[in-house]
């Protein structure tokens, strides 16, 4: 699975560019589904029909993208002014290592850097190494998009920090629940959906144009298991996080009861998760044309939306292991 | 209608949003002896339907009438070490109306079944509090429920994520008022019940889509669904507004005793005259209320679905909105109805030539 | 129809009415009637079929709406309560004039009506306390005076939902500039009309939106209708450009070119049809900008969101002081705007491209 994790979270994807994304996951899952579709939003969708007909249309939304920034525009000395594209937290930003879509390197920066000022975005600007405007027009366009360069890394025995670990995880445990997945009753709506940091745009067009009877999205949530955090009640290393509300979204009470159950029959530890902010794809399912049940399956994530965002890979194994016994027993 | 008895039974019907099982369920029952026909959705919207008596013209106009069944509520987010419960919200809950509520948790912890719990919300007691504390509201996070047993007898019959809900049985004040809790929305759909069965006597052009939508309090998730699903060609929109209380701000409430339009862009402004000619035509007083954007209604979303729907918003008057004290007159809900049917009534052939000239 | 004409004509978001009247006529008039629809918006949707079924369906809109206030009520001295319908900063409204009401032509019976002149009071600086000349007047306690003598003949009047518009004639401006209210967007109406002469391949929608000064709420349903391939929104954005504004704060710069934005808070662009129609501009030299901010929000987020997704752009006119009484732009943007918008449409490859790149992998 860390290997999986790795390939995924190295891949270049703020929102509305998440091509290379798609690209890499539709190699690793060739041959693994009947068909593979991109839409206008830039999702990726991946059907696996069932052997059934009566099965059940089943979309499981991972999504690709990930928080970064967008050039808006270069000053005479070759910097360039960014804005956020997403949650980005400035305070986690300064003097950030970046990277943009054609490999340009730069240095994220607020100056001066004063002792505990807040940053501000109209105060920051990139260093790309350009001498003045006309060289710095030669490396990037206005419209570029960067993000936090690539660091992958194992901390301890079980668990990895990235950055884009929110939401490649979940895209890394959405390939292997397909590789493993096989003869299934049920067709499987895999979908690898764009701009969920910008408002989960692309699920909502997915889940508009597949017409699943249900969806489930697969993210990341917040942790209550550090000393100066207490909520949510969500611990790493406990399991994987059945969702029962956020901000965005209430689970359907009968499909948080039929995941939970499939933990409990799969063997694997779960928690529960009532999350007071936030929102995943699901919301966006939810209310696509007349509605449909849908919940979230998650993974415990620790200082999610920064450069280092730490998962435990037993959480995603037992998220694995619950997905493929809920579609499995789905009748 | 018995509108006291059917407020105090339909209040003590379990309906957070997004958990409207049992209230949907029980509205289900009431809507069918007056209906066609009556579905229960993914979303658990209520949507009743009721065919047109005539008609005159084809095709037949279908016209959405929405109210909602969900309720505000809390949530078990965590059980703490004594076993007293850390609480999240279901919706927008006033956390000044909790320090010493007794409430319901809806333990799910035994399964297969649902344990009512009775509990009390407790809080640090103001003499161990310093005087800039006692001064500030409690927050919902400074707040406890607390169901007097063992951590482990809690841990057994409840989970996070159990619902918890308020207590608040409907009571008759003087003239034909009534307070209680969820009056917020299930008046309204009370009176979708009066205008069903208003309409069992009145002749009707177009086909009557009764839904009682879920997730409202939430940001009218299950309207969405619903207007989605019945794509009707106009909607009356019911939901509750603020009555006045000495500390309103000016222009920001409507009379107790009356329902009122709105008007603003989110409604359709000739739909919003026929239904003022139409309360003058009934002797029905009818209030307005400005809505410069957003009305922060089920109308919201209905107008934007599909193809979109020109609306129409009524608000019947309430005091004290979201507590469990909630307070209205049974009379602006009577008249609310008979005006809604008339609307409904006179609804004929041509009507929506005139909304855009 | 001139640009004075539209610009001039009121229409607050969901008070349309005397801009689609003229709209609907303007486009039956050239396209014949069978042509142009109002959906349950009341929305003017003009399709012209094209001739190439393989190329995809634009739907082109610009919004008919324009902000402006709503009366709610009169006070005791006459005096009409307002809202404001869509953002308006209410630092503008002191001290304008306003027309209060339409002026309807007579229609179902109805006598002819005539809007009523009125003014935008405040306390006079004389008067002011420190205090006072510090606090921004909130809408609450601006009032619109028609020289009412009393409540009953301010109600009578101007009862509750009387549309209110600011009353600033369209006029020439300095070097190329236009000067008026609703510039925003009825320059995207005015290049929309001139594109209906337009002979394009691909099935091209026209679509003059309602209330999207309120939420974009017309095109939701105008592009759920069409459920086009792609959709391209004329619109006009805010300029920061005058005075010593720091270039990376201008957002874009009045006679500069049509501003293409590659994001806004609605939406991404799609990077194709960005890309596209910048490399398009730059062949065809047409003057064009890209918008250097992330700002605003528009109707190209809510079509590119419709159903399975549209492709979206959005084309904006820079405006100066817009949401104003007083709003200002460049004819010659207005130019580059219709031309980009016209070369786009005209651009069988890049369509089909735009058309190729979707669908099975």
């Amino acid at each position: 699975m860390f290997d999986l994790i790795k390939e995924l979270v190295n891949v270049y994807g703020p929102s509305g560019h998440e091509s290379a994304v798609a690209d890499k996951v539709e190699e690793l899952l060739s041959g693994k589904v009947d068909s593979f579709r991109t839409d206008a939003l830039g999702n990726l969708i991946c059907e696996k029909k069932g052997t059934n007909p009566k099965g059940k249309r089943v979309m499981l939304s991972a999504h690709m993208d990930h928080i970064g920034f967008v050039v808006v525009a270069v000053e005479k000395e070759g910097f360039l002014r960014v804005m956020p594209v997403g949650g980005i937290n400035l305070a986690v930003s300064k003097t950030r290592h970046i990277t943009f879509g054609n490999g340009i390197q730069g240095v994220l920066v607020q100056q001066p850097v004063r002792e505990g000022e807040n940053p501000v975005m109209k105060h920051m600007f990139v260093d790309i190494g350009a001498q003045d405007e006309a060289e710095a027009l030669s490396m990037v366009s206005l419209g570029d998009t960067a993000v936090y360069s690539n660091d992958c890394f194992r901390l301890g025995k079980h668990r990895v920090a990235a950055p884009a670990m929110d939401d490649r995880v979940a895209c890394a445990l959405l390939v292997a629940v397909i590789q493993e997945l096989g003869e299934c009753e049920n067709t499987v709506i895999a979908v690898f959906s764009a701009q969920e940091e910008v408002g989960c745009r692309g699920a909502k067009t997915a889940a508009f144009s597949t017409e699943p009877d249900m969806g489930i999205a697969l993210d990341v949530t917040s942790h209550g298991d550090t000393p100066e955090n207490k909520l949510p009640a969500v611990k790493l290393g406990e399991g994987a996080a059945v969702k029962i509300m956020d901000q965005g979204s209430i689970s359907h009470p009968g499909l948080v009861k039929a995941l939970l159950a499939a933990g409990q029959r799969a063997g694997v530890k779960t928690q529960r998760e009532v999350l007071p902010f936030g929102g995943t794809d699901a919301m966006a399912m939810q209310q696509t044309k007349g509605g449909m049940p849908v919940g979230t399956v998650s993974i415990p994530c620790r200082y999610v939306h920064s450069a280092c965002e730490v998962i435990d890979l037993r959480d995603v194994e037992g998220a694995k292991a619950l997905v493929l016994e809920y579609l499995r027993s789905l009748v | 209608m018995d509108f006291l008895s059917y407020l105090q039974e339909a209040g003590a019907k379990r309906g957070p949003s997004g958990h409207e099982d049992e209230i949907s369920a029980w509205l289900a029952e009431r809507f069918r002896p007056l209906c066609d026909q009556v579905d229960i959705d993914p979303m658990f919207n209520v949507i009743a339907v009721k065919k047109a008596t005539k008609t005159g013209k084809k095709p037949v106009p279908r016209v959405l009438l929405c109210a909602h069944q969900d309720e505000i509520a809390l949530m078990v987010s965590d059980i703490l070490p004594d076993g007293t419960l850390r609480m999240g919200q279901v919706g927008g809950v006033d956390p000044r109306i909790l320090p010493a509520s007794t409430v319901t948790v809806h333990g799910t912890g035994k399964p297969g079944e649902m344990n009512k719990l009775t509990g009390i919300i407790g809080a640090m007691p103001p003499h161990l509090l310093d005087e800039a504390e006692r001064k500030q509201n409690y927050k919902r996070e400074d707040l406890f429920v607390d169901l007097g047993l063992p951590v482990e007898k809690v841990r057994s019959l409840v989970n996070i994520g159990d619902l918890i809900t308020l207590h608040g049985e409907a009571v008759e004040l003087l003239n034909r008022r009534a307070a209680g809790k969820t009056m917020d929305d299930r008046a309204c759909v009370g009176i979708l019940l009066d205008i069903a069965e208003r309409m069992q006597g009145m002749a009707h052009e177009a086909d009557l889509y009764f839904a009682c939508t879920s997730q409202e309090e939430v940001g009218s998730r299950g309207a969405r669904a619903a207007a989605y699903t019945v794509d009707p060609h106009m909607a009356v929109v019911l939901d509750v507004s603020h009555a006045p209380i000495p500390q309103s701000k000016p222009d920001s409430t409507i009379p107790l005793d009356a329902p009122a339009a709105s008007y603003g862009p989110f409604v359709q402004h000739r739909l919003l005259d026929r239904l003022k000619a139409t309360a003058a035509r009934h002797g029905v007083k009818l209030n307005t209320e400005h809505a410069e954007g957003a009305t922060h209604t089920d109308a919201d979303n209905v107008q934007i679905a599909r193809e979109g729907v020109p609306c129409v918003l009524l608000s019947l008057p309430l005091k004290y909105m979201h507590t469990t004290v909630e307070l209205l007159d049974m009379n602006a809900m009577a008249e609310c109805g008979r005006l809604i049917a008339h609307f409904l009534a006179e609804l004929t052939q041509g009507w929506e030539d005139e909304l855009w000239n | 129809m001139e640009l004075k004409t539209l610009c001039e004509l009121k229409g607050i978001s969901g008070r349309e009415e005397p801009v689609r009247r003229a709209v609907y006529a303007a486009c039956a008039e050239k396209l014949g009637k069978d042509s142009v629809s109002i959906d349950k918006m009341g929305n003017v949707i003009a399709t012209k079929p094209g001739r190439d079924p393989s190329c995809p369906h634009v739907m082109l809109s610009a919004h008919m709406d324009e902000v402006g206030l709503m009366v709610i009520s009169a006070t005791e001295e006459g005096l009409l309560k307002v809202r404001s319908i869509g953002g308006i900063d209410p630092r503008v409204l002191v001290s304008k004039r306003v027309r209060v009401g339409y002026d309807e032509p007579v229609c179902q019976g109805k006598p002819d009506k005539k809007s009523i002149p009125g003014v935008i009071g405040a306390m006079a600086i004389h008067q002011q306390s420190p205090e006072d000349r510090k606090n921004v007047l909130p809408i609450e306690q601006l009032y619109v005076d028609i020289g009412a003598k009393d409540q009953a003949e301010a109600s009578a009047l101007a009862p509750a939902g009387t549309p209110v518009t600011f009353d600033t004639p369209y006029r020439d401006f300095g070097e190329g500039l236009a000067l008026s209210k609703a510039l925003d967007d009825r320059v995207g109406v005015y290049n929309l009309l001139r594109l209906l002469d337009g002979d394009f391949a691909g099935k091209t929608s026209f679509v003059f939106t309602c209330q999207e000064e309120v939420g974009c709420r017309g095109a939701i349903g105008a592009a759920f209708r069409l459920m086009p391939d792609i959709g391209i929104a004329l619109e006009g954005t805010t300029a920061n450009d005058a005075g010593d504004i720091q270039t990376t704060q201008q957002i874009c710069r009045v006679g500069g070119g049509v501003a293409v934005s590659f994001m806004d808070n609605a939406s991404l662009a799609q990077p194709e049809l960005f890309r596209g129609m910048l490399a398009l501009a730059q062949e065809k030299g047409i003057s064009h900008q890209v918008k250097m901010s992330v700002s605003g929000g528009n109707e190209g987020g809510f079509i590119q969101r419709t159903g399975s997704g549209v492709k979206t752009c959005v084309l904006s006119v820079p405006c100066r002081y817009i949401h104003s009484p007083a709003s200002v732009c460049a004819l010659g943007d207005v130019q580059a705007q219709y031309l980009l918008a016209k070369a786009f449409l005209e651009d069988a490859r890049l369509l089909s491209q735009l058309a190729n790149k979707e669908g099975q992998r």
